[in-house]
């Protein structure tokens, strides 16, 4: 749906975000920086894709017959299906819920704020364990839902269970991005469409959702490709997509399973170039001196809650409530349990988890800000090349990431130390801080670059006085997502830490692995406890503040 | 305010630079085996013999990955592993040296790679777990071939992709023949079985009664039992001699290009100490390896037990092989 929907004489103080002069010296300058800084940062994020081409053109032996040999047309499809189905869901759920949280009277609404990133930080396989032990037959809940007069639930298993799951865990990439474009689109559009008799349906549909596109489609993208690379939710519930074949064949066939990561690195491209083209760029600009337009609910408040209920309940309240019903059980069962046993053996964890998801956040941030600012602002192609290869890191199986930086490093000073992992982090999701950060540039109205030139403001000096604190809740939720990525992030953890290094989501993964319950629940629980702060501290609060 | 901000980062970056450490004097563990399961033992070996150590864990087949990955480079002097199949992709590689001949002499000789390679640390056996509401002791099969007989379908899970699952098909290839395995696991599929992701999602779900019984690793029902006793999962040996009853060792082997090779057999002499494998026994419900040290409560030390016999050399020999009967089968969702 193009913007250009919106009648051009309901654009109220806004301007088109285009070129400024071609003959401005200062935006020349600026455009051969963001270039030369584009094309080196695009080489790091393409370093995973490199080393993928280089190990299967390097091994012509015929190990990929696989890929021509019409068996992985299956699973490759299944991929394609599973990610656009859970792309649509969740970027209704979250845009809904984006909308319900900044724009309406909900009651509660800080706590909704803060619980509905949350489903965000749970690692996918534990919250999956947890749901099937909720739901499945004879499960926790089992005769709860009997008592309600359910008998037969339907088994959370292959498509649908993988689509319902998955879109519960990833609609937070979309309700944090769009929720950040709510709460600075200016009112007066829809407080024009309101004074002509607009209902706020209608409101909503011919004003708001529009302006919401760009928004809606950088989040929706995430879950695509955040679905595309997951293994996790597919695997314990048996949904046979490409994920599976690349861990399945890993060890039997490891240049097979490099093959087929290097194909959903070229899905996420052609993707990614194709969701570029389609969505036209925002042409509304931000304003963040006026509070958006709240609509009240009305008769709408049950339904509402209800429905935002159902979601975090099931993606957030569900899972805690197994997790803490795990621990209650193996205290009073007295089962074997290193962190009942000595707590203080979380403190390294907790502080690590903190630094390096702290750090790759304000990283990610930095590194992808000056290319989506030359790609949106200047409409530069090389930047936009840039951005593209950035969005294929996070389709690529963390697993080959890791493998990746390991071939492109070992051996240097770097391997194995903090900054190598930081780094991994920035490649992985360094997608989440860019999509976010182009609809936050996008939002940044021309008029005011061209107003400052006027007044002879320095470039340095409007950018740090307006257009930074402009930007700021977009780039916050990009990096909000990062954070809370990094903090569940586990292959590339696993592999490239240094010798020692623990992070909570390491500890989660080697209690469940071996089935210590109290231990996985206990370290998952404190995760989910320090990334509510964090999502508290760094993105609510920040955002209430603008 | 941001200036500040921007001090604090640079603050916490530099602490970071300065804590890379290298790995000169330190032990350096790639654990296949989970924190878990080895972390306290590993920390008592660090008091007792006063060597530091650092241990990266992860899975088991990734960590064969890296391996390869880092070649020479590796900072690895151990590698732990699950399960004998990764280990015979890192050995393929020549990745591994030879454990000393005094430490491998500590273990059966069938728990031993014929190159010395590898030494086997623990036993995991092979086994059914059951939800005894559901199932009566009658009607428990003395064969995996029962398996797919009538009375058993629809009521039996599997874990394809799981590590060890495919090292017992790999072994059932071993002792019978592709053609004979093939079967087996055709009827498996006719005969309507379950699959599941693993052997922790079949113990959760015998023990739920969503499913009557699965074919498992033995001491994932000891460790649910642990954690919850009201369950109504139990384990079931099939009878002596039976490929279903495959013992499978956990394993450690010396990483060829450690820098300290004498402290890594020191460390794996440890792990078969009569202690660490006691603790092994009582803790993570495993079997022992090296005689004299009593099985984990309720089972039959493995020497009583006669174990079918495979070449686990042979196990990692062809995993391509076996995976593509497993797929073949129609097991792959």
């Amino acid at each position: 749906m193009p913007v250009t929907d919106v009648e051009p004489g309901l654009q109220p103080g806004t301007s088109h975000v285009g070129d400024p002069r071609p003959d401005d010296p200062r935006g020349t300058a600026v455009r051969v920086a963001g270039r030369g800084w584009a094309v080196l940062a695009g080489l790091g994020f393409a370093a995973p894709l490199i080393f993928l081409v280089v190990r299967v053109m390097g091994d012509p032996s015929g190990s990929l017959a696989a890929v021509g040999d019409g068996r992985l047309v299956g699973p490759f499809a299944r991929t394609v299906l599973l990610a656009s189905l859970v792309s649509v869901t969740a970027a209704i759920v979250g845009t809904t819920t984006a909308w319900l949280v900044t724009r309406t009277d909900l009651p509660g609404v800080r706590w909704w704020r803060l619980a509905l990133p949350l489903p965000l930080v749970i690692p996918s396989f534990m919250g999956t364990f947890a749901l099937l032990s909720a739901f499945a037959p004879g499960g926790l809940f089992a005769g709860v839902l009997s008592s309600l007069g359910v008998t037969s639930v339907p088994q959370l298993r292959g498509l649908w269970g993988s689509w319902l799951v998955l879109t519960l865990f990833t609609y937070p990439y979309v309700h944090l991005v769009v929720a950040s474009r709510l709460n600075q689109l200016p009112p007066s559009l829809e407080e024009a469409a309101r004074l002509f008799g607009r209902r706020p349906g209608e409101v909503f549909r011919s004003v708001v959702l529009p302006q919401l596109v760009p928004a809606i489609l950088a989040g929706g993208l995430l879950v695509f490709l955040y679905t595309v690379s997951d293994y996790g939710v597919v695997e314990l519930l048996r949904y046979d997509v490409l994920t599976r074949v690349i861990y399945a064949s890993r060890l039997a066939d490891p240049l097979l399973s490099l093959g087929l990561s290097l194909s959903l690195g070229l899905l996420a491209l052609t993707v990614a170039v194709l969701e570029r083209f389609s969505a036209g760029r925002d042409r509304i600009g931000g304003d963040r001196s006026v509070r958006g337009l709240q609509v009240p609910l009305g008769g709408w408040r049950g339904p509402a809650v209800a429905l935002l209920a159902v979601v975090v309940g099931i993606a957030l309240v569900v899972p805690t409530m197994v997790l803490v019903g795990w621990v209650v059980r193996g205290w009073l069962a007295d089962s074997s349990s290193l962190l009942l046993d000595d707590p203080g053996a979380l403190v390294a964890p907790i502080w690590a988890t903190l630094r390096v998801s702290v750090l790759a956040a304000v990283a990610a941030t930095v590194v992808v800000l000056p290319i989506s600012v030359v790609a949106t602002r200047r409409r530069d192609r090389v930047a936009a090349a840039a951005s593209t290869v950035v969005v294929a890191g996070f389709a690529l199986p963390g697993l080959a990431i890791a493998l990746a930086l390991v071939f492109w490093l070992r051996g240097t000073p770097l391997y194995r130390s903090e900054v190598l992992l930081v780094a991994a982090y920035v490649v992985h999701f360094g997608a989440q801080a860019l999509r976010a950060a182009e609809v936050a540039v996008a939002s940044v109205p021309v008029r005011i670059e061209e107003a400052s030139n006027v007044l002879g403001v320095s470039a340095w000096r409007r950018w740090r006085r307006v257009d930074l604190p402009l930007m700021r809740p977009g780039l916050l939720a990009g990096a909000g997502l990062v954070l809370l990525s990094v903090m569940k992030e586990l292959p590339a953890t696993l592999l490239l830490a240094p010798n020692g290094f623990e992070t909570l989501a390491t500890r989660v993964w080697n209690a469940a692995t071996d089935a210590f319950w109290t231990d996985a629940a206990i370290a998952s629980l404190v995760l989910l406890a320090l990334s509510g702060g964090l999502t508290w501290i760094l993105v609510i609060r920040r955002a209430d503040a603008l | 305010m941001t200036t500040a901000r921007l001090a604090c980062c640079a603050l916490v970056l530099l602490a970071t630079l300065s804590a890379c450490s290298s790995s000169g004097e330190t032990l350096v563990i790639y654990s296949g085996r989970s924190q878990n399961l080895v972390e306290p033992l590993l920390n008592q070996f660090a008091e007792e013999s006063g060597t530091s150590i650092e241990v990266n864990y992860g899975d088991t087949a990734d960590m064969a990955l890296l391996l390869a990955e880092e070649g020479d480079a590796t900072d690895a002097d151990v590698f732990l592993a699950q399960s004998p199949g990764a280990v015979a992709y890192v050995d393929g590689l020549g990745l591994l040296s030879a454990v000393p001949d005094d430490v491998l002499d500590l273990v059966p000789p069938e728990f031993v790679a014929d190159d010395g390679n590898w030494i086997g640390v623990t036993g995991r056996q092979r086994v059914l777990v059951y939800n005894a509401d559901l199932v009566d002791e009658a009607d428990l099969p003395a064969s995996v071939d029962d398996l797919v007989t009538e009375p058993y379908r629809g009521r039996v899970a599997v874990a394809p992709p799981n590590g060890s699952f495919q090292d017992f098909v790999s072994a059932m290839r071993v002792e019978r023949g592709d053609g004979a395995t093939a079967d087996w696991l055709a009827g498996l599929v006719a005969n309507d079985v379950a699959t599941y992701a693993n052997n922790n999602s079949i113990v959760d779900a015998v023990s739920r009664g969503e499913i009557e019984m699965g074919l498992v690793n033995h001491y994932y029902n000891a460790r649910f039992l642990d954690e919850n006793p009201n369950l109504k999962s139990v384990n079931h040996r099939f009878q002596d001699g039976d490929i279903g009853a495959l013992v499978l060792p956990s394993t450690a082997s010396v990483v060829a290009g450690s820098d300290q090779p004498d402290a890594a057999a020191a460390f794996i002499e440890f792990l078969l100490s009569d202690d660490a494998q006691q603790y092994f026994a009582e803790e993570t419900f495993e079997y022992p390896l090296v005689a004299g040290v009593p099985a984990p409560s309720a089972l039959p030390p493995l020497a009583d037990q006669d174990a079918p016999e495979v070449d686990y050399g042979e196990l990692g020999g062809d995993l391509t092989g076996t995976l593509d009967l497993i797929r073949d089968a129609g097991l792959s969702s």
